[in-house]
């Protein structure tokens, strides 16, 4: 039987990747930020998991303004590496895991989420990004991935209350698929930032802070916090976090926290991730 | 953190959007009026069409259904009239990187400082949210 061994929260900021892909990662720019990934590039050397469902979202890369899905699912063999304007991440390919996303996206429909399903599409610094900070610059990537995209952009987004269930809707559905296999899954983007217009460069230490705290708590408070809070709060970027409790509403009621990182900045953005196992 | 009521009137939801001070949320209105501005950008993607577009903007803009005021907004970059008009910045920043400018440059344009000005902001813990929450609550 799959099971859901663990869940990592993690930012995707693009210069992250630029960092990796250029060797900058230990000088004093980004060495802060690449230290405090070394635990997780460690752990996830030993825990070794099968199938990654990777959430994240697409920035007009895979999709243009034309069709918006809330939640889709990649379903496919294959995704290269998009490019976004300055030719594609020289990283490898991203191979899929279709016999459990295919499971996942129809037990996600009979189980009342109405899936969109992506068999062809590239994938976006939002996706490759995080494998890079967790798995470094290997040959292949050390396991399969579901990619889980989520429409952050265009409003409404979905509520953190349907991401959170979406997520419990996902743990079910893993551990209905009949092969033994070790899945993690990843929630991505955040934290605190804002892209756009006159109020760019927002960043919110203590309110990102207090979020981490709220996704190691015992309850899920954290699912009913109001789009507009991340806005005002954690700039128009912000909101991305809501894709953090898909992964944590995988994970049921009670985690233990294995580790956990903040920094300030990245680019424009508030770093961190943090990482969870479900806990009796 | 505040409990959001499971269903809010989206009457009051789409007010509150427009409350925060220098931001323009990326509202379905927004994504409508802007569609033609974003799929320009998102055409650029394309080196072929990005060569055309540098050999002459007018002309390749030309070819898409933007108004008059957009099509001057994007020659002039300014960006945060695009925002205005529809623009989304993760399409405009398909136009960044036409020009070779670097995201977090681009983005401090949008803003009332310079791009060293703007970095150092970030080294120091980026702008703080104090007073830049709410119009309307100036908190």
């Amino acid at each position: 039987m799959a099971r859901i061994t663990a869940g990592v929260g993690s930012s995707h900021v693009p210069l992250l990747g630029v960092a990796v892909d250029q060797g900058k990662w230990q000088d004093d720019y980004f060495g802060p930020i690449f230290a405090g990934y070394e635990w997780t590039r460690e752990w996830e050397r030993q825990q070794k998991p099968d199938v990654v469902i990777l959430v994240y979202n697409d920035h007009a890369s895979a999709f243009d303004a034309s069709i918006i899905p809330t939640f889709a699912i990649g379903c496919g063999e294959k995704y290269k590496p998009a490019d976004e304007g300055w030719g594609p991440r020289q990283v490898p390919d991203v191979e899929g895991h279709p016999d459990l996303a295919w499971h996942i996206a129809q037990s996600l429909i009979l189980d009342d989420f109405d899936m969109t399903i992506i068999n062809e599409m590239d994938v976006d610094h939002g996706l490759t990004v995080p494998l890079s900070m967790m798995f470094g610059q290997p040959e292949a990537w050390p396991c399969k991935v579901v990619p889980l995209a989520v429409n952050v952009v265009t409003y409404p987004v979905p509520s953190g209350n349907r991401c959170w269930a979406l997520g419990e809707a996902i743990a079910r559905a893993v551990e209905s698929f009949p092969e033994d296999l070790n899945v993690q899954i990843w929630g991505t983007g955040g934290m605190s930032h804002q892209l756009q217009g006159p109020r760019a460069g927002l960043l919110n230490r203590e309110w990102d802070n207090r979020f981490l705290d709220l996704l190691e708590a015992d309850d899920d408070a954290v699912r009913f916090i109001p789009h507009i809070e991340y806005l005002r709060e954690t700039g128009s970027e912000g909101i991305e976090m809501v894709m953090w409790l898909i992964m944590r509403g995988a994970l049921g009621q009670r985690v233990k926290r294995l580790h956990r990182h903040y920094h300030i900045p990245c680019s424009n953005t508030a770093i961190g991730h943090i990482v969870l196992e479900p806990s009796a | 953190m505040t409990n959001a009521s499971p269903r809010q009137n989206i009457h009051e939801y789409l007010a509150e959007l427009e409350d925060i001070p220098g931001t323009r949320v990326f509202t379905a209105a927004r994504a409508r009026k802007g569609y033609w501005i974003n799929q320009f950008a998102m055409s650029l993607m394309k080196a072929e069409n990005r060569e055309r577009f540098k050999e002459d903007e007018r002309a390749y803009m030309d070819e898409w259904a933007i108004s008059e005021e957009a099509k001057a907004a994007l020659l002039a970059r300014d960006y945060n009239a695009l925002l205005d008009l529809g623009g989304n910045v993760y399409f405009l920043a398909k136009l960044f990187s036409t020009d070779g400018l670097p995201f977090a440059e681009a983005v401090s344009t949008m803003t009332d400082m310079s791009w060293p000005e703007y970095r150092q902001m970030m080294l120091d813990g980026g702008r703080s949210p104090e007073g830049n929450r709410s119009i309307k609550g100036g908190y």
